[in-house]
Formats: structure tokens, sequence, C-alpha cells
């Protein structure tokens, strides 16, 4: 069966390609089990990912809120009392106890609202309180004023001059006016603090404005606002602090920017975490959310870092593709090792039966086919004349003399000698006759389709001639003779036993009548000398 | 004749009694917040419908109730949790039915905005392309299809989250994102010649979404929410709902929103 398999040029090929076969599906498994699990990671990446967006934009938000509660606190004190009740509000600003809570906080301030009109008082009013040098900063003629006229706590860099104009500055004039117009909270875009103005490479800040009215007059709708607008009490920030203040922590392995209004660019930018391992390339998740806080934008920008990717996304997706890479391959091995040391076994067992075959069939000395094989062969001879009517020659072959050599020069030269007369006789016949060794000094012949007895004859006689050329072994020169009997099918006999008892007894008969010659089975035929 | 003053007196008696039984219980102060939704309320000027819904209902039940301007999502999360007891304009989902009870007084359909040069003309127009994004505001929730497409497109990281409406449309105009879902009361901001010219509309094939008076299961019980619900239904039966409209749209679309 092993045979059949190996054979058969479609199951050849089938097990030729069996092993990338086997690679392919192992790779084709490997791909679907990688890709599934690259698609849970992704989820659980971007998941993970979706909440720390929110949970950042949350803790913002409610940071914000959380200052516009103590704005608020503000605004209800000069609901009770004067706004230019200095005293009420260093005192309310120190009960605040702005420490680490508010830290983000750089500092608590009144702005004062002041058309043209009311500027002398104004002057004189912040005059008679105690700041005979106070002025508004520029001084330039205008229709209306918004100076900082008080900031808390009165520490550090707060000290710094008040008077500082900022409606005159786009950017938080349109805050002030947003909360002016709202009667609610409104955040500045992004600016130099002014109690950092002198600092070079000032961070930046925002300030939060709150709008201060008259007591006791309405402002439920616009008109009433402006009308009735005293000025703003004001929270100012720099980023970084607000941003360190925020409650909860940040996740690991994120980079977060914080940019003013809704493009997101280096001029825009407002805050960025720490860089230490920002290493570039496209990150696994990124977003972009745009907040909108007291009334102003802000965008957030949140993308992944190596740490958040390895903790989230993990290694799985990979060590699935390296382990089954590597699996794939060691599974063709075996199939291929499986596959092909099969069919190395069975060349192997074919050599060995040849062997084994070759050894059962011949002469182990001389190589010749021995009694089974040349049996073999002469039966089929036989089938084969008789079918055709054919004739062939069977002749026996006794070497005369052998056992002196034997004696006198040993079993090795006389195996040699064998070996030597088996050669001869070997390349006296053609290539369809053949001779065997059928016992120690005993040889056959079949010699096929020779047409008459003379033709016969003459090859045997050859043979005899040739046996008893002088044969050189170490040194010596040895010579033996033969005697031979032939039987000729069919006029010897027609059968194996017949013709081999024919040219046995023509054989002895060679050696009774003096050896060194042939002699034919039938007694009319003349011996040849 | 005294029977009969006894008689109307008692009739008078009950029915202020039953006006009384139908009132909500005043006797704590609520909560109410709103969001700065285009004509909704704008915190800028501090007025909107929801502002004038809200004076209307506050005025109806006698109570006291403090309102407030916070981001959407927020809104969500504190009517969830029993801190807040009211905000206006919701929509419903099965989510949201766990702990939120509505009182219906509009209707809308929700719209595709796009960017005209995108030269989207279908919803599948805008999906297929994997480099347009969509934004949408943090915590709303749309029209069946209009949930599905966000849904769908937040999958694959397509879409951009906001606080309000306004910086979607600065982020529209600026082309960071390419489309963006809104309702007939954002139109009025389609008048604004520059987002009108360089956007188009495709429309979700849903019917109209109610929006109503949400109120906290938590903070209310079933009974004191019936009692703010015949409030607003109050409000659409005698067309004060329907005047509310009327301030900010033209007839018909007033009708359109209020008759559903």
């Amino acid at each position: 069966m092993a045979r059949l398999h190996f054979t058969s040029p479609v199951l050849r090929t089938l097990l030729a390609v069996l092993p990338w076969l086997v690679l392919s599906m192992g790779l084709g498994v490997t791909w679907f089990a990688w890709n599934h699990e690259r698609q849970i990671t992704h989820d659980a990446l971007r998941s993970q990912f979706d909440f720390a967006l929110r949970e950042t934009v949350n803790r913002i938000e409610q940071r914000v809120q959380g200052y516009e509660q103590m704005l608020r606190g503000v605004q209800s004190l000069f609901a009770t009392t004067s706004f230019h009740n200095r005293a009420a509000f260093r005192d309310y600003v120190e009960s605040l106890q702005l420490d680490a809570n508010f830290s983000g906080v750089q500092a608590l301030g009144l702005v004062e609202w002041v058309p043209s009109q009311q500027l002398t008082a104004h002057l004189a009013s912040m005059r008679a309180a105690g700041l005979r040098n106070y002025s508004i900063e520029p001084a330039a003629a205008r229709e209306a004023y918004a100076p900082i006229v008080q900031r808390e706590p009165y520490v550090g860099r707060n000290r710094a001059s008040i008077g500082g104009d900022v409606w005159i500055d786009p950017v938080r004039r349109l805050a002030l006016e947003k909360a002016r117009d709202s009667g609610m909270t409104a955040i500045s875009g992004k600016v130099v603090l002014m109690v950092s103005r002198e600092t070079p490479n000032a961070p930046p800040g925002f300030v939060m404005y709150l709008p201060i009215y008259a007591q006791g007059k309405d402002h439920i709708n616009n008109q009433q606002r402006r009308a009735h607008l005293t000025g703003w009490v004001y929270a100012s920030f720099h980023v970084n602090d607000f941003m360190a203040s925020l409650y909860g922590s940040q996740p690991d392995g994120l980079q977060l920017a914080l940019y003013d209004g809704t493009d997101a660019t280096e001029s825009s930018l407002l805050y960025r975490a720490s860089e230490r391992d920002w290493l570039g390339g496209q990150p696994a998740a990124s977003a972009n959310e745009y907040l909108v806080v007291a009334g102003h934008n802000w965008t957030l920008s949140l993308s992944t870092l190596a740490a958040f990717e390895d903790r989230y996304g993990g290694g799985v997706a990979t060590q699935t593709a390296q382990t089954g890479v590597v699996l794939s391959i060691l599974l063709t091995l075996l199939v291929w090792l499986t596959i092909h040391g099969r069919a190395h076994a069975v060349r192997l067992a074919e050599s060995m039966t040849e062997q084994l075959r070759h050894v059962a069939q011949h002469d182990a000395l001389t190589g010749l086919p021995n009694r089974a094989l040349f049996s073999d062969r002469l039966s089929r001879e036989l089938a084969r004349a008789q079918r055709h009517d054919g004739r062939f020659a069977m002749a026996f072959l006794d070497l005369d003399n052998f056992k002196p050599i034997n004696d006198n020069f040993g079993h090795a030269i006389g195996d040699q000698v064998l070996q030597q007369v088996a050669m001869r006789l070997q390349s006296c016949i053609r290539a369809e006759d053949t001779v065997g060794r059928i016992g120690g000094d005993e040889f056959v012949m079949l010699l096929s389709g020779l047409g008459t007895s003379d033709a016969i004859l003459n090859l045997a006689e050859t043979v005899r001639a040739s046996v008893r050329m002088p044969i050189r072994l170490e040194g010596r020169e040895l010579t033996v003779s033969c005697s031979m009997g032939v039987a000729i099918y069919p006029q010897d006999g027609t059968d194996t036993i017949s013709l081999t008892k024919c040219a046995d007894q023509a054989m002895y008969r060679a050696k009774s009548e003096g050896r060194d010659c042939i002699r034919l089975c039938m007694e009319s035929k003349e011996p040849a000398a | 004749m005294t029977g009969k003053i006894i008689k109307a007196l008692t009739i008078f008696l009950c029915h202020l009694g039953i006006a009384a039984a139908a009132g909500p219980d005043c006797s704590r102060s609520f909560t109410l917040a709103l969001h700065d939704h285009g004509l909704l309320y704008s915190a800028d000027t501090d007025s909107g419908i929801d502002k004038d819904v809200a004076e209307e209902i506050i005025r109806r039940s006698g109570c006291k109730v403090t309102v407030t301007l916070m981001p959407r999502a927020r809104i969500w999360q504190l009517i969830e949790s029993g801190a807040l007891d009211f905000s206006l304009s919701g929509i419903t989902n099965v989510e949201r039915d766990k702990f939120a009870s509505f009182a219906w007084y509009f209707s809308n359909r929700y719209y595709l905005l796009v960017r005209r040069d995108i030269e989207a003309r279908t919803l599948a127009d805008f999906e297929k392309q994997d480099k347009f994004q969509l934004g949408v505001i943090r915590g709303f929730r749309y029209s069946e299809s209009a949930n599905r497409l966000v849904d769908k497109l937040d999958a694959s990281g397509r879409v951009s989250q906001a606080g309000g409406l306004a910086p979607l449309y600065q982020t529209l105009l600026s082309n960071r994102i390419q489309g963006m879902i809104i309702e007939p009361f954002d139109f009025p901001a389609l008048e604004e010649k520059k987002i009108r010219d360089m956007s188009s509309i495709i429309e979700f094939s849903d019917p109209s979404v109610p929006h109503g008076l949400i109120m906290s299961k938590k903070s209310l019980t079933g009974v004191e929410q019936d009692k703010w619900r015949s409030i607003v239904n109050s409000m659409r039966s005698d067309g004060s709902m329907r005047r509310i409209f009327l301030k900010y749209f033209k007839p018909e679309l007033a009708d359109a929103l209020v008759s559903f």
C-alpha cells in the first residue's frame, strides 16, 4: 500500500503541497485570531479613551463651575454691601482661604464700570479711599473705562499697581460684554494676566468675569443690565495652575492639550501636559472635544501615548500573531518531516528488500545466480521454448582437480580461483544466457536460442578453453580445467528434471572419460576434444 | 335661601380644594437647568423658547424654582442622580425612560447639515467617506437613523464632541468637521450668510421626535410628575405654548412644531 501511496502522481502532488497547505491554513487562522484580538483590543482601548476624554471634560467643566460659585459668592456679598466697600471684599477673600483648593486662582478682583462722565468722581472716590496715586491706565480720554480697582489677596505679584483699564483689551472686553449682557459668568480668551505683564515668557492665562449690578435695580433684560451695571468681580488664572487644580487625576499615558477657541494651533495653545513620553507617530486614538465653559469655547485635544496603548491595547494581538506564526511554522515542519520521513523509510525498505532478494537469489562468493534463480530462469526458458518451438541448451560444468588447490593454497586462494572462473564464464556467454553456481566447484549454464548442436558445442568449447587459461594469483600461476555435460531441449528432454538429469549424466561421463572435455547427452554424438 | 348659599359655598370650597390638589407640591424649592442651544436658549442674550416655557411653568406652579445653565451631558447626569428636578426640550430613549419622565410640548425632525464642498447628497455619501467628521453635542441623542449614524461613525473615531452648537458651527466653517446634526430651532443660525452659503441639508427619514419637560424620577413622585405634566398640557391646550413659539418662528413652522 505504501508503494501505491507514493507512486500515485495525484497523491504525490498532494503530499508535496500538504505542508504549504498546512502553513497557509495556520497563517490564515492566525490572521483571523490576530484580527479578532486587534478589534477587541481596539474597542477596549477606544472605550477607555472615550471614558478618559469624558472624564477630563467633566473635570474641567466642574472646576470652572466651582470657580463660578466662588464668584457668585462675591456677587452675593455685593448684594448686601457697597461695591466700594474695599474692606468687606478683602475680608471676604481672606475668609475664602484661597489655599490649595483654589490654587488655580491667581487673583480675585473688582473691575469698576466708569462711564466718562463719572471719571472725576471715580478718581476722587479712589483717592479718598487711601489710594493717593491712583490713576487709570492708559490715561487717554474715552467714552468709558473699566479699571481694576481692587485685587486680592494683596500679596506677591498681586501687589502690581491697580487702575489698569481692561476695557481697552478686545479679548477681555468681549468677555466683559458677554457677562454684562447675560448676567452670567464669562471667560475671556487667551491673555497675559495684568500681574504677569512684566514677566518675560509669561504663561498663558484667562479671566472669568461675573457682573455686579446696582443694588435694588432690576436686571432682567439687556437694557436693564447695561443701565444698572456697577462693575465685575473677576478671577484670573494661569492655565497651568488651573489645570493643576482639577479634581481627580489625569490617566497616565495621555497627551493632553488645551486650546483657546476651536482652532488647535500653537498660537491658541493654552496648556500642554508633559511631553516626557511623547514618542510622536500616529496615536492609536485621538480626539478633539470642543468645550463650552462659561460661554467660551476651548478645544481639548487628547491623544494616546505608548503607556496608555500598552496598558489597554496590551500586546495580546501581537502575542497572538507571534505565537500563531511560530506554531504554524512548527506544524508545517512536523507535517513535512512526517511525509518526507515516511518516504525515506519506504525507499530504504525497498532498497533493503532488493538487497535481500539479490542475496537470496545469488551466490555470495561469485555474485552468480544461485540454484533457486537458475531453476526459475530454466523454467521460464523451457516455457518460452515450448511456446515457440525453440531450442536451448543446459550445461553442467565441474572444475577438475579443484580440491588440491584448496588443500595446497588454502580456501582463500580457492575462493579467488572460483571468482576468476565465474568472471570468465560470464565473459564467454551472451547477454541472454545465464551462468550460475550451484555448489562448491559446480557451475551451470543456460544457453538460449542456439539453433544447432554445433553452435552449442562451439560456445561450450569457448567456455572450456577460457577456463583452461592460466590464473595469476599473488605471484602464482594456477591452471584449472573443467568437465562439461550438455543437454539440449527438446531432443534430450522436455522438462527440467529430465534435462537436468541428462546434463548431469553427460558431465559425469566427461569426468570419467578423462576430464577437461565436453560430453553431449546424445550418445551418438562425438565428444569434442 | 340659606341652604342655597351653603350649597354654593360648599361647591366653591370643593373647587378650591380640587384646585389646590391639582397643583404641584411646593413645600420645597426646585431646580431647573437650561442648556445653551440656538433658539431654545441663548446665554448671550439670556433668552429663548425654553426660558419662556420655564417661566410660564414656574408661574403656573406657584413654586420656587431656581433656574441655572449647564452643559447637556451634565443635565442628564444630574437628572439621573436626582440632584436636578427639571430640564427642558428633552427627548427620550429606553435608557432615559428609566430615570426620567417627560411632558411633551413640541415635536420636530432632525437634519444633517453638511459642507456644500464635500458634495454629499445622501446620508450614505457622508457615511462612506472615512475622512468626514461628524460633530455632535455631548449628551445629545437624536432620531433613530440619526443615532445609528452617530454610533456607527463614533465606533470608527469619526465623531467630534462639543459642549454646544456654537463651536460646532465654527468647526464646520473651518472644515474641522464636515457635518453636524441640527433641529429647526437651530435654523436661524443658518441665516448667518456664511454658513448658509457653504452648507446643504440632508433629511433623515425618521418621523418627528417629541421634546418635552424632563422630570427626574428620583426627585419627583409619579403623582407629582403628573401634576407638572398637567401644567405643560394646560399650556398646550390654552394656546400659550403656541404663542411662545410664535415669538421665535413663522406661524407655519410654529404650528408644525407644537401640533403633534
